[in-house]
């Protein structure tokens, strides 16, 4: 019985359940942690426990750091599109299309979710690790015992920042998205400037922008939230803190697809 | 101002660190928290402060702000060494209101003048050696005036010089505040000049308690063995387990 228990133990089959009820329990303490902090994070915002300072200062951060990649990727990824797509539609007589095209594609998916991948690998990665960090050196435990809520410190001017400048991140890429796109049909399929811009205009809706900038504040704010409770629940050394970024990095994944689909899933169906 | 530990049982998966542990601190006395490495030192002060409940035990600490020297400095390494001391008192509302700006430079210089650290306010805390980092650690601790202040290891690493200057102001502050204090120290040195009292610690218990002076003259087979460091004896270093 020993003996056989000894081999069950050292089989594949135990090994791997064992680190799959492992990975299972990570995933619940994870999502419980982000409920959590989530309410704690509402809380403290509706007592009025923001600090304008600190708050300005993420901002600049979030939007000012992260602007150079996230133009990039909107623009490069516009350019794509449009190189794609404008030759196609310029040959089956689609001209005055394509600029209401790319308004469409990019006021009510691309700009917000790729500005938001842009912002998780910068920002979401850099409070993953930033937070992680002072977990593994003590350093929020320095917090606590200077009656320092560390929530209150780290966590709120985060996401305050994230639901404030996620938007206007979202407008700038965007805007550079359609002067992108635009450029690339003209090279690509000489799309003229005047029919791009006249059919960009058709193609922009007030409700397809206002939901895309509240879309956007929910990015923000729930990148923010995850790094900053990935990093929190960091333990462990220098290990600890890479795998703490990773999991910031993939639950942002996962939590921008999942609020895209819910806000697409109640404005538009 | 004391600090009472009642039945004290802590541990950490399935390794007791401390089991059934009691003592009491006087008000204004210092204590002495002795023992080898990995005995526990650490993690009785972190109950004290808060930073980790018990399994089961009591622990009563008087009114009063609780400070900490952590053992490995723990400053906030995004913030320069002004920032790290004005810490508290910039982001706590009760001493926004109290102090201005100018005020709390004062405060800042004036402690580091104590540690012997003067005109070192925007240095990073990666651009400091390991001791000057101890130091503004203890700077910072200090800053609120607190009534009970935990030293973990707050000279190891220091040199003689620097040692010396921290451990007179353990006992000034002591003086001063009347703070309650408990020091964790390997170092003889510091305990003859500072504490009221030691507590040795071995294998999950109190192995010794009672005066610097007996500790170091007679004691038991256990202060014996940590005064003489030998090899032989009672305790035996702490295996990877
Ligand atoms: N967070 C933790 N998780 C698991 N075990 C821990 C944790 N913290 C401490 N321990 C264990 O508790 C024991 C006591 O640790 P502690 O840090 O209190 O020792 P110490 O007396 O301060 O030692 P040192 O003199 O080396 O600083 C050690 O065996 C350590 O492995
Ligand atoms: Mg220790």
């Amino acid at each position: 019985m020993t003996s056989f228990a000894k081999l069950f133990k050292q089989s594949a089959t135990y090994n791997l359940g064992k680190l799959l009820a492992l990975q299972l329990e990570d995933f619940f303490e994870t999502l419980g942690e982000i409920g959590i902090r989530f309410w704690h994070v509402l809380r403290l915002i509706a007592r009025g426990k923001l600090n304008w300072r600190h708050i300005i200062e993420q901002c600049s951060r979030f939007a000012v750091d992260s602007l150079p990649i996230t133009l990039s990727i909107v623009g490069m990824t516009c350019i794509i599109i449009a190189m794609q797509v404008a030759p196609e539609m310029v040959k089956q007589g689609g001209e005055k299309y394509v600029g209401a095209l790319m308004a469409i594609t990019i006021t009510r998916e691309l700009g917000a979710i790729m500005s938001g991948f842009a912002i998780i690998s910068m920002i979401g990665s850099a409070y993953a690790s930033e937070v992680a960090t002072m977990r593994v050196t003590e350093q929020i435990d320095a917090l606590k015992v200077l009656k320092v809520d560390p929530i209150e410190y780290l966590f709120v001017p985060r996401v305050v920042a994230g639901f404030i400048m996620m938007p206007v991140v979202v407008i700038f890429s965007s805007t550079i998205g359609l002067i992108c796109g635009g450029v690339a049909s003209f090279l690509s399929a000489h799309v003229s400037k005047l029919n791009y811009i006249s059919s960009v205009w058709q193609g922009l809706f007030i409700k397809d922008i206002n939901v895309a900038l509240l879309k956007s504040s929910f990015f923000g704010a729930a990148i923010a939230l995850i790094s900053c409770v990935c990093g929190y629940l960091a333990y462990g050394g220098a290990k600890g803190v890479g795998l703490a970024t990773t999991k910031a990095v993939v639950w942002s994944f996962v939590a921008i697809a999942i609020i895209d689909y819910i806000i697409a899933a109640i404005f538009f169906f | 101002m004391s600090i009472e530990v009642k039945n004290l049982t802590k541990s950490f998966k399935d390794k007791t660190v401390l089991d059934n542990v009691s003592f009491k601190v006087d008000d204004g006395e210092i204590l002495a928290v002795v023992g080898l490495s990995g005995a526990g030192k650490s993690t009785i002060l972190k109950l004290i402060c808060g930073l980790t409940k018990p399994d089961s035990g009591e622990i009563i600490v008087s009114e009063g702000d609780i400070a900490m020297v952590f053992q490995y400095s723990a400053l906030f390494d995004s913030l320069n060494v002004y920032e790290n001391i004005a810490f508290a008192l910039k982001e706590r509302k009760e001493f926004k209101k109290k102090y201005s700006e100018d005020q709390i430079k004062e405060i800042v210089a004036k402690n580091l003048k104590t540690v012997g650290l003067e005109g070192i306010e925007n240095k990073m805390p990666h651009e400091l050696s390991g001791g000057m980092q101890k130091r503004v650690s203890f700077a910072r601790a200090i800053v609120t005036n607190p009534s009970t202040i935990l030293y973990d290891e707050a000279t190891a690493g220091l040199d003689p010089v620097s040692s010396t200057i921290i451990e007179d102001y353990i006992v000034r502050l002591r003086n001063e505040l009347n703070a309650t204090s408990i020091i964790v120290t390997h170092q003889l040195s510091t305990i003859k000049r500072c504490a009221d009292k030691v507590i040795m610690l071995y294998n999950e218990k109190i192995v010794y308690q009672g005066t610097p002076q007996d500790m170091i003259e007679g004691g038991n087979e256990y202060t014996r063995q940590f005064v003489t460091a030998s090899i032989e004896g009672p305790m035996k270093a702490a295996s990877s387990d």
